[in-house]
């Protein structure tokens, strides 16, 4: 049915809600024999989809409608695969290409409905995410995807300590590539955090000169934004004041 | 090759050829975007200040073949189902045209609203494929008729805030990437709401601000391919924000007119590529966002000319470029 036409129009959106409609409409049926399950027909159509769907992925890693079709899937079939699967799955994506900024987001929605419902370990499974995105940083320090994932695993609300240890990982990483715009952008953003949350506990002036001075640097290397860079210095300045 | 203007009388010509083709497999392979078609073409020809060079009475005689009595809605097509791009794209066309009053504003708006789903984002048609565009559709087309007590507005904004990622932008849907195009429709509908607190304005500039690729271009997300129609969703979030400066205008001012087809006029999606009016509209969109010259100011909220947004009381606390002189 639909399949050809997705093979040729991956990205024709109205062909996946189509195909969506199908599978919302199969009826529960008898059950498969053998089995005692009134929904096997509907679980094998679905587990049939995320098949499809897997293939699609394998290529083209960044289809957004195949992901949202998959998370759509995980959400409506009737005997989901386990939430620590498709966690894994993230990860073979994120392996084979850590410029996967669609398997990074994924990975992040999936961790953060495991850490809610208690079936991970918060603090320990983020040691772990910090791990693995400090090996994407030393892989590429030049992909926005690493960056961006970083960012959120940091949070809003991060400890001092893991506030200064990231901030050290990335000093080394830029010791070593010295004009890495994703280093100097990121150690403003986390020298910023420190000083807006733990102003009492740090050398506030000290770090704000270290911050002038990697905006300084960014402005040069990286002249079409840095309109940002200036508007970031003058936030500086008022703060500390 | 780099072309240094806007070759305006060229695109002209272009847009008012697009309704003779007689390219007959074109014809058909575009019928259901026919009506967003005509809404790209008037606004491109709004921004460069040649509304008239399409025949107004053969436009809004157009719009009102495509109305599904019916849904009390507007196809995409004389018939074809209503659905609610087809029906915002109307209302807009008719609304610049000064045509409202051959449209039966009860009935519109009845489909309109009967489209919203408890969640609070709105379905497309009655088949319920939903998506944060048509939410914006609907946002705008009520804002625009003066109906948005129609809608449940407090349900609508949850949902947006919902769909809003940790990179500061927003998906489709709930769990959805972020997207450039989903970004603009969640920030405008939040705008035209009064809601724009629902916004990470930090992040999502940061985020906004690294669309730019060295060509000048912007991108959709991360490590993607830039495209001249991003021009008008980042750029119109980003005025909305009120953050235009993020990026680099010289630069994405050379990269949309070297998308130009100097022969038969239009913009392309990228240099060197098939032209058509989707990008000719966004592309001049995304130039008078940047004070291009010669230009006619657009509200980035409604993609709408300024001026009657701002005639109609509607007018939001954005901020474009200046314009620059010629
Ligand atoms: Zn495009």
């Amino acid at each position: 049915m639909t399949m050809g036409a997705l093979k040729t129009h991956p990205k024709v959106y109205w062909i996946w809600n189509h195909r969506r409609w199908c599978l919302e409409n199969i009826p529960s049926g008898p059950a498969p024999a053998g089995e005692e399950d009134a929904n096997g027909w509907k679980q094998a159509a679905w587990q049939k989809d995320l098949f499809v769907v897997e293939q699609m992925l394998n290529k083209d890693p960044r289809n957004f409608h195949a992901w949202d079709y998959r998370r759509y899937i995980l959400s409506q079939i009737p005997k989901p695969p386990l939430p620590k699967t498709e966690l894994a799955y993230t990860k073979a994506k994120i392996v084979s290409n850590f410029s996967n900024f669609s398997a990074w987001h994924q990975r992040s929605k999936i961790l953060l409905s495991l850490w809610s419902s208690g079936n991970l370990d918060e603090s320990k499974s983020k040691e772990n995410e910090f791990k693995l995105i400090t090996d994407a940083m030393y892989t590429d320090p030049h992909d926005q995807s690493v960056w961006i994932y970083h960012r959120w695993l940091v949070g809003n609300n991060s400890t001092r300590k893991v506030l200064e240890r990231e901030i050290s990982v990335i000093s080394d990483l830029l010791a070593e590539q010295p004009d890495s715009k994703w280093c100097l952008e990121s150690l403003v953003h986390y020298k910023r955090m420190l000083i807006n949350s733990y102003k009492d506990a740090v050398d506030a002036q000290a770090l704000t000169d270290e911050c002038h001075a990697l905006l300084l640097q960014l402005s040069e290397i990286d002249p079409m934004r840095s309109r940002r860079y200036k508007d970031i210095m003058s936030q500086l300045n008022n703060h500390d004041v | 090759m780099s072309i240094a203007t806007l070759n305006i009388p060229l695109h002209v010509k272009y847009i008012q050829n697009l309704g003779k083709s007689d390219d007959e497999l074109m014809y058909h392979l575009t019928a259901h975007l026919r009506l967003n078609a005509v809404y790209w073409g008037l606004a491109a020809l709004c921004v460069m200040g040649h509304k008239e060079a399409l025949d107004r009475g053969e436009m809004i005689d157009f719009v009102m073949s495509c109305w599904d009595d019916e849904a009390g809605g507007f196809g995409a097509h004389p018939d074809h189902d209503a659905h609610l791009l087809s029906t915002c794209s109307a209302i807009q066309i008719l609304v610049m045209q000064d045509a409202l009053d051959r449209l039966d504003i009860p009935r519109v708006v009845n489909f309109i609203a009967s489209l919203q789903q408890p969640s609070g984002v709105f379905a497309g048609d009655s088949f319920g494929e939903i998506d944060t565009r048509f939410l914006y559709c609907a946002v705008n087309s009520l804002s625009l008729l003066g109906q948005l007590d129609k809608m449940d507005v407090g349900k609508a904004v949850e949902y947006i805030r919902h769909c809003r990622n940790f990179d500061g932008g927003f998906g489709s849907r709930i769990g959805a990437e972020s997207h450039a195009a989903q970004v603009f429709v969640c920030v405008g509908s939040l705008a035209i709401l009064d809601r724009l607190d629902v916004c990470d304005a930090d992040t999502l500039s940061w985020w906004l601000s690294e669309r730019q690729m060295d060509s000048g271009g912007l991108n959709g997300r991360p490590q993607k391919l830039e495209d001249v129609c991003y021009s008008f969703w980042v750029l119109s979030a980003l005025s909305i924000l009120n953050k235009l400066e993020y990026i680099d205008s010289d630069k994405l001012i050379s990269f949309i007119l070297s998308a130009q087809d100097p022969e038969g006029g239009g913009i392309a999606d990228r240099p060197g590529d098939m032209v058509d009016v989707f990008h000719t509209c966004f592309g001049t969109a995304g130039l008078s966002l940047v004070g291009y010259p010669g230009l006619e100011d657009l509200d980035p909220v409604y993609c709408m000319p300024a001026k009657l947004i701002e005639k109609m009381g509607l007018r939001k606390g954005w901020k474009a470029l200046e314009r620059r002189s010629g």
